[in-house]
Order: C-alpha cells, then structure tokens, then sequence
C-alpha cells in the first residue's frame, strides 16, 4: 500500500524563475494491487507526485510511506517507465532491459536470461541486438517496459509513458499494459493528460488541481477486468470521460490566483 | 551519405576524399623538379632527403632518436590521458570541482604551452623528466576540458534514470556518464595526441639532447639540407601514423554513434 500523506513540495528559485509550489498537500493512498491514473491540468504536479513515490525527488513537508516504511530514496519494490524512454544509446535493446538487474549486481547469465525472456514477451524477438536508435518510439517504450519488469517491482510507476507516441501505437500498448495487469499482480501508478488513456486503463482515476497541486477527487471507473470489447460504447466509461474533460476544462478556464514566493 | 549529386569531369576527382592519394604524388614531383632545377643548397631534392633518411636508418642513429621521442611520447602523453579523463569527468559532474579548478584550465588552455619550457628548464634541467612534463601539459587541458564537456552532455533522463533503478553516485559515473560521454572523451584524447606530437618535438628541439628533435638541430647547425628536410619527412610520418594509430580505435569505441 503507498500513502502519501499531506505532502509539499516547493521547487527553489533557479536562473531568475521564480520559485514553484509545486505540490501542496497531497493525500492519496493507493491499494496493493490497484491500478490508478493520475490525470490533472499540465504542469499540476502530476510528474512530481510519481517522482516523488519513486524516491528521486522528497518531499518538504509530509512523507511518503509504501507498506509501513517511509520512502527516503530510491528502493528494489519500485520500477520507472518514463515519458522519454530515457534508453542507453551505447547499450542494445538486451543490455537495457538487464540494466536495472547489472545495477543490482546479477551474473550476466541470469540477467541475460531474463532480459531473453522479456524480448519474447514484449513482441522485440528479432530486435535483441538493436540500438534504441534503430528503433521506433512504440519500440523504444517496450524496452523501457521491459526494462522495468525485468527487476520485477511490486510498485510500476509510469509517467506519461505513451505520451511520446503516435496515436495508433499508443492503442497497442495500452491493450498490452491491460493484459500485464490482469495476468500479473502489480501495483501501477500511471500519469497521463489523457482522459480516455485513464479511463480505459485504471482501476481509479486520481483528478489532480492545477499548480500548486491537489487531489480533488478519487474517482473509482468501475468497468472491470478484462474490460468489455466495446468500451468506447460503454455508458458508464463515456459519462465518467465526460465529467473528467468538463473539470479539467473547468480547471483551465478559472486558473487560480499565481502563488507568489 | 550522398548529400548531393556528383559532378562529371576534373572536379569530381578532387571531392573525392580520397584526392590526397593523387595530390601527394604531384607536390612530391613538383618538389623533385624544383629541387634539381634550382640547384639551391637549402632546397635538395626529394631523392636527396629520401637518401639521406636511408643512411642515417643505417647507421642506427634515427631509430634510436625515434625511440628517445616516442617514449617520452609516451610517458607524457599516457599520463595526460590517466589525469585529464577522471579530472574532467569530475569537473563536468561536480560543480565544486568545476568552480576550483576551471581558472587553471581556462589559463592553461589559453597560455601557449612553450611558456612552461623556461619554467620546467629551470627546475628539471635537460633530464628526460622536463620533456615529459612538456608532453604532459600540452595535452592534459584540452582532454580534460573535453571529458567535462562530455560529461556535462549525458542526457539527464540517463541520470534520473539510473538511480531510480537503485544506481550508486559510482555507478553513475561508470555505467552512465563514462559511455555517454566516451564520444567527446574520445575527441579529446586524439587532439591531446595532436598537441602530445607537437610538444614532443618542440622540448627535442629545445631541450633534450635525444630525440628527433634534437637530430634535427643538430644537422640544421651543419646546413645538412637533404638531413633536415629527411627528418621533416620521418617526423610528419611518425605525427601522422600517431594520429591514425588514436582515431581508428576512437572508431572502435564509438561505434554506437554511427549512423544507420
């Protein structure tokens, strides 16, 4: 279970920009096992939040605590899909995905074995001794999908991991992120701008405030898993779709006040 | 990579990167002619310089002077590359490091290094030490100052990546910015060899009494004409093959950065 309690977190003043409240008491706790979108207005924290449950940025007031142990830094319960892939260009699509294990010091055999594995699995067979380079976007996000797998967290956090590719990809990977969640048991914490995305993955939507972010509300999607076939019809995902885009529009149009440092 | 269509005629010989295979050959004859037609003790002929490269091989004295050079070559230029790679990785990763020591690097960067020469002299005498030091500090500034830029050039998305996948600062800076920054690193390491070359033989001609160099002064003080432009020869070979010797494992290195 991840709860975070009351956390701020307030971005210092950097070459000449003034400094950013970024966040200002958030409170969620997400389930073992539970499946939740964070979506909100652009630049509302969201990234922060899952930075922040990863263990690369603290938090300066409130904590972070995942099974009873506040997070101080990052830990092996936890593995980050991130929006730019951020893939070695010196390594090939194996030697990525056995990154995070040669980190822990794992025989090269063994990793590689598991890095095998994943490239079955993942749809790369054939792309093993490819450079990310070579590959396309929706490529390049399977392997830091595998990437993160390969560790086997129990905690997938991913930050708008398929916002960097094009419309159709995107559709596939979303299908394969469903799949690895009903097989497998993981907790995931996904950021997303978009609304559909959420939806039609998550077991709960998380609405986040414009800056200095919030959470607003917790909204439970209901649609159960698997998900229908014909989910773009379904009533209950287009009424929820639709009351998500009228408050993030409402967020837009009515920015509050800029918190001044 | 064809960038734009070739051109028929004269012309397309010398885009060709491979024109120097034709242009060497004519200075070469140029210089033969000019040198038998003016018959001017300061311009001998190819052939001249060519034979005189043949008796001074034989009579071991060349060989042993390229020995002398390129073992201070070598003592100086390997120690530039052992100190400037980690102190630059250092500077580019620390800012610490950076603030204290950038001053050095940007006076030495600036200073024409000959300046040292008076300086090591006086401390070191005309012993081999005071040539390597030479060598040493032609080259460990631009290695350094590249291995910084390098450094300073790693994706940071490598770095946030790394530790949230549980990396250590040193495993940071062996399994990240190391490679990443390899490419530069690797630059600075073949222009640290052009400027090793050059201190090599300007501390033989200035200061040893061995090396390359100092044959140079020597036959330069008997107006041995054919000796000197000899020497010239054998010492753009041995720059060059120096040169080659680091860029084509730079290429080995950098493989990844090539173009699909």
């Amino acid at each position: 279970m991840i709860t975070v309690r009351d956390v701020h977190k307030t971005f210092p003043a950097r070459n000449g920009n003034a400094a950013t409240l970024a966040l200002q008491g958030v409170n969620l706790t997400i389930g073992t096992d539970e499946f939740v979108s964070v979506v909100g207005p652009s630049g509302c924290g969201k990234t922060t939040l899952i930075r922040m449950i990863a263990g690369l940025v603290l938090p300066d007031a409130g904590a972070i605590v995942i099974d009873g142990l506040p997070v101080s830094g990052p830990g092996p319960d936890r593995a980050v899909v991130f929006q730019q892939f951020a893939l070695l260009p010196w390594a090939t699509v194996t030697e990525n995905i056995a990154f995070g294990l040669e980190l822990r010091g794992m025989a090269r055999a063994e990793r590689l074995a598991i890095a095998h594995d994943l490239i079955y699995a993942m749809g790369l067979r054939g792309f093993d001794r490819h450079y990310p380079r070579q590959l396309s976007g929706g490529m390049q996000q399977r392997v830091g999908l595998a990437r993160a797998l390969a560790v086997n967290p129990a905690i997938l956090l991913m930050d708008e991991p398929f916002a960097s590719v094009d419309a159709q990809t995107r559709r596939t990977l979303q299908e394969d992120l469903l799949g690895l969640a009903e097989r497998t048991r993981k907790t995931i914490v996904f950021v997303t701008h978009d609304i559909d995305e959420a939806v039609r993955l998550a077991d709960r939507v998380v609405l986040m405030s414009p800056r200095p972010g919030h959470v607003v509300e917790l909204l439970p999607v209901g649609l159960g898993r698997p998900r229908p076939d014909d989910l773009d019809q379904d009533p209950q995902a287009i009424q929820l779709k639709a009351y998500l885009w009228r408050q993030l529009r409402g967020m837009q149009q009515s920015p509050p006040p800029k918190s001044r440092p | 990579m064809r960038l734009r269509p070739q051109r028929a005629g004269p012309g397309r010989l010398l885009q060709d990167p491979r024109a120097g295979w034709f242009s060497l050959p004519v200075g070469i004859v140029v210089w033969e002619i000019a040198g038998r037609a003016c018959d001017f003790a300061f311009l001998p002929p190819f052939s001249a310089a060519v034979t005189a490269v043949w008796h001074m091989t034989g009579s071991g004295e060349l060989p042993l002077n390229i020995v002398a050079s390129l073992t201070a070559l070598l003592i100086g230029y390997a120690s530039a590359v052992c100190v400037g790679i980690p102190l630059g990785i250092l500077m580019g990763r620390y800012r610490r490091v950076d603030v204290f020591l950038d001053v050095y690097v940007t006076i030495l960067l600036a200073t024409p290094k000959l300046l040292f020469v008076p300086v090591l002299f006086s401390l070191f005498g005309t012993s081999r030490l005071t040539q390597v030091l030479f060598i040493y500090l032609s080259a460990v500034v631009i290695i350094a100052v590249n291995a910084r830029s390098g450094v300073r050039g790693v994706d940071a998305g490598s770095v946030e990546m790394a530790r949230a996948f549980g990396a250590t600062e040193r495993q940071v800076l062996t399994r990240i910015l190391l490679p990443g920054a390899l490419p530069l690193i690797m630059a600075g390491v073949r222009m640290g060899m052009g400027r090793g070359v050059r201190a090599m033989i300007m501390g033989d001609m200035l200061i040893a009494v061995v090396g390359m160099g100092a044959l140079l002064r020597k036959y330069g003080g008997r107006f041995d004409a054919a000796s000197v432009f000899g020497l010239l020869l054998v010492i753009v070979g041995v720059a060059l093959a120096c040169t080659w010797t680091i860029r084509s494992m730079e290429r080995r290195m950098t493989r990844w950065t090539e173009e699909t």
